[in-house]
């Protein structure tokens, strides 16, 4: 008799894996494996956890008559209780009466379950999660039992991941995309970034990133979040906020990267990643870079054999308690290119580091000189099979020579004003301008442009640009306009500020059109002021 | 080259002086008030404000000390600013005319004598 049972308990179980099941969303899967685990065994409440990307923790995702499990967003800790021992021991556990059982979720009790059996969901001898049923009247689970509730959870283990990957993957790569940076638009630095997601079910926690500093000058980051997956890639979501907080804060990048290595301390203890900070002064060409155990950044100068930095071996972020982050300087002068990269550019399993270094530097020294089509043919000639098992990084950015005329655009924000003094101050000394011409031609452009934010757009965001251009000779025209409404200055700092424009170039005219308002500033350059 | 703006404050008996170094400008503009407004005490005859270390001031960093010296009047307390000569600093007080509310000296010792010296 019982053996007749036991086989059309075996031939349900089947159908645990039947092909009705594999259209199911993850959801969907979990509530019908349940429903059907509950039927087979003949017990009153059924339940899957599934271990998180940390390894530590078990969650429960779907349950019958333990709705509540799901509901609570409880955590279990994995080696507590009964469902995080059954994932310590990779063993299942019988439980004929809980009121003597070392209990961690207080649901178990509440619901008034008197036997449990739970056994371990296993994919290539890797713990996933747990399954356990449970019974209201006391009820000790043979070995039968045991061996077709494994069973279920062997086939569950397997449909379970597909899904997890294929879902996982989804939310990554959505991750992914909402994290990578608009590049900022800089006069005189071109910028532009790859992200290359990997190729296999690994999932990775690449990032690169580039922002405009409070004081006009340009941070770039590249980092890789040491592990795999989802939680990886939300670590990297995590660093790369805690990156710019800091950098906005106006730390240099050594102290960023300390910053930031407390901050993943703090997030996840054991948890390292690999970061490479700069900051860039665009218009001087002034940088100072930073690393926490990341591959060398390449420069190359123009006529140059491009090069791998050269900078003292560093630990990664996370990797200790007490660490330091020193500052080095150099000089990107323009025409020089800087290219940042992540080790799934460069690394291929069947070969070592130093090929693919070698490759790098071969593919800049006779890449293009627009970065966009250079970004193209690295990721050409380094990953010519797509990428593999890692996922890859890269930011370029190149100091550009300023030409005959400066045309840029800013947001309309304070913030924006000292970098376009910067500009304008650089292009100034390029077109022959003494320091007193650079010191007040700029104050008087800064002056247009906050008058241009504080009074062109209200609270609405808006663009200022500024020209600059020379009538061949020595009189310089600055222009500074805005797209917004004209409303006259108030307050007395405003009218101090037309006569500080007034006072510092040799005239002004404000042109207002339907379009907008347009201050232009004209000054003779290189003469000594009698 | 870091940009940006530092406000120190000494007192030499009864007279605060405040050494402004950096951009005096409209990004600094906000924190460096509170600093600057908030050196002023009760017992003090004056307050020195000391730009030799300021590299720029624009019309916002001008109107904060307009703002002071007509807060000091209120007080009958006296502002004395030290302006290094010849730079893009004197030229702009110049041109704002800060010498209508303000004393201006060459150095931050002449201006604390000035001051102490009623």
């Amino acid at each position: 008799m019982k053996s007749r049972i036991a086989s059309e308990r075996l031939r349900d179980l089947q159908s645990i894996t039947d092909a009705a099941l594999a259209y199911l969303p993850l959801e969907g899967l979990l509530d019908e494996l349940l429903t059907r685990v509950v039927g087979i065994l003949g017990v009153d409440t059924s339940a899957i956890l599934l271990l998180e990307d940390d390894d530590s923790t078990l969650i429960p995702r779907a349950a019958k008559g333990l709705e509540e499990e799901v509901e609570r967003g409880i955590r279990i800790p994995i080696g507590r209780g009964f469902a995080g021992r059954i994932a310590a021991t990779r063993s299942p556990v019988r439980i004929l009466n809980l009121a003597e059982a070392d209990i961690y979720n207080p649901i178990l009790r509440e619901k008034g379950l008197q036997s449990l059996l739970g056994v371990p969901l296993l994919l290539e001898g890797e713990v996933m999660g747990v399954l356990h049923v449970g019974t209201l009247t006391p009820r000790a689970f043979d070995d039968e039992d045991v061996e077709l509730l494994q069973r279920a959870a062997d086939r569950a283990a397997l449909a379970i991941s597909s899904r997890l990957t294929e879902r996982e993957r989804g939310l990554t790569d959505a991750l992914q995309r909402s994290l990578m940076p608009r590049l900022p638009e800089l006069p005189a630095v071109a910028l532009a970034g790859r992200y290359l997601p990997a190729a296999s079910e690994r999932l990775g926690g690449d990032w690169y990133d580039a922002f405009t500093l409070p004081d006009g000058r340009l941070g770039m980051a590249i980092g890789d979040v040491v592990g795999h997956g989802f939680h990886a890639a939300a670590i990297m979501g995590q660093l790369r906020s805690g990156l710019r907080a800091y950098a906005m804060d106006g730390a240099a990048p050594g102290g960023v990267l300390e910053r930031l290595s407390r901050l993943l301390r703090q997030i996840e203890p054991g948890r390292t990643a690999t970061v490479a900070y700069v900051v860039l002064d665009p218009h001087g060409g002034a940088l100072a870079i930073a690393t926490a155990g990341h591959p060398p950044p390449l420069v190359q100068v123009p006529g140059e054999e491009p090069r791998l930095l050269q900078l003292p071996g560093s630990v990664p972020l996370g990797a200790t308690r007490y660490v330091r982050y020193d500052d080095h300087l150099l000089q990107l002068d323009p025409g020089s290119v800087l290219v940042l990269y992540s080790d799934g550019l460069v690394e291929r399993a069947s070969e070592p580091l130093d090929d693919g270094l070698n490759r790098l530097i071969a593919t800049v020294r006779d890449g293009e000189e627009d970065l966009e089509h250079l970004g193209d043919t690295l990721v050409d000639v380094l990953l010519p099979e797509g990428p593999g098992g890692d996922d890859a990084a890269l930011l370029m950015a190149r100091a550009m020579p300023l030409g005959e005329k400066i045309v840029a655009r800013f947001p309309a924000e304070v913030e924006s004003i000292p970098g376009m003094r910067r500009l304008l101050g650089r292009w100034l000394d390029e077109a022959g301008a003494s320091q007193r011409d650079v010191d007040d031609l700029t104050l008087a452009a800064a002056e247009a442009a906050a008058n241009a934010i504080e009074h062109a757009y209200g609270l609405a965001p808006g663009i200022v640009e500024l020209h600059a251009s020379t009538d061949g000779e020595d009189t310089v025209t600055v222009e500074i306009s805005d797209f917004g409404s004209w409303r006259a200055p108030r307050g007395t700092h405003r009218g101090r500020g037309l006569l500080l424009m007034e006072g510092l170039t040799d005239d002004v005219e404000v042109v207002r059109t339907g379009e907008g308002t347009t201050v232009e500033l004209t000054r003779r350059i290189g003469v000594t002021a009698g | 080259m870091t940009p940006g703006a530092e406000a120190n404050v000494e007192y030499h008996d009864t007279v605060g002086v405040v050494t402004l170094t950096g951009e005096v400008d409209i990004v600094q503009a906000h924190q460096l008030r509170e600093r600057l407004l908030g050196a002023v005490r009760n017992e003090d005859l004056g307050v020195v404000v000391d730009l030799t270390r300021a590299s720029y001031i624009d019309s916002v960093g001008v109107s904060l000390l307009f703002e002071l010296a007509e807060r000091l009047t209120e007080r009958q307390l006296r502002l004395a600013v030290v302006v290094p000569k010849g730079g893009l600093v004197a030229r702009v007080l110049g041109i704002v005319n800060l010498g209508s509310v303000a004393e201006l000296h060459p150095s931050a010792d002449d201006a604390i004598a000035a001051i102490r010296g009623g």
